[in-house]
């Protein structure tokens, strides 16, 4: 039986960002089914022009060059991997609608739903998360 | 030494991208076959260990070799 992994990304920060694919894609990469439901500014994390520049908490701009030395790969290289992995991404209606934001706006091959999408598919997911 | 049918160079990468990239490697393989892989990120021992019971492997032996880890696993 496959095991499940049911993550949220409700916040738009490049450490959350990190938090959620490097979950998502280690999780995927260890045969679970995998997805994702982005909302409010999770969003960020698959806009296509947002998650190109995610800040850094305030305060903890220094940590840039702890990335680059650690050589962690970018977030977009991140989010591809991920798909490749068939990590499933699950964009907020509501969220969306609020932000006037429409579904080319993010990364391809997202679905948009809405909570119910997303509790549908954690309902019997092994692992939830929320980020 | 073990022989390995193939080996996985990921040294310099950071997690995920060594457990990726041993999945990608180990999807191509055959059961019985020993990958090796070599990575510097030292979170990678208790990942691989972890990933090789998961997917029902078997991690044979790991080595240090200096900076670099080296590790086997035979596709289960």
């Amino acid at each position: 039986m496959t095991k499940k992994t049911a993550i949220i990304a409700s916040n738009g920060g490049l450490f959350e960002a990190y938090k959620v694919f490097n979950i998502a894609t280690a999780a995927a990469a260890t045969d679970h089914e995998v997805a994702i439901f982005f909302t409010f500014e999770g969003l960020n994390l698959i806009h296509k022009e947002a998650n190109q520049q995610l800040p850094m908490p305030e305060g903890k701009e220094h940590f840039a060059e702890g990335f680059a030395n650690a050589n962690v790969p970018a977030i977009p290289e991140l989010i591809e991997m991920a798909k490749e992995l068939d990590v499933k991404f699950i964009g907020c209606q509501m969220t969306m609608d609020v932000m006037g934001l429409e579904k080319e706006a993010f990364v391809d091959g997202i679905e948009v739903g809405g909570a119910v999408t997303f509790l549908d598919f954690a309902q019997d997911a092994d692992v939830t998360l929320t980020f | 030494m073990m022989n390995a049918d193939k080996v996985l160079d990921a040294k310099g990468l950071a997690c995920p991208m060594p457990i990726v990239k041993t999945r990608k490697e180990m999807k191509a393989m055959d059961s019985g076959q020993v990958l090796e892989i070599l990575v510097t990120d030292k979170g990678a021992k208790a990942d691989l260990t972890a990933w090789a019971k998961s997917g029902g492997h078997d991690l044979l032996d790991h080595q240090v070799d200096g900076d670099v880890l080296k590790f086997w696993i035979q596709k289960g």
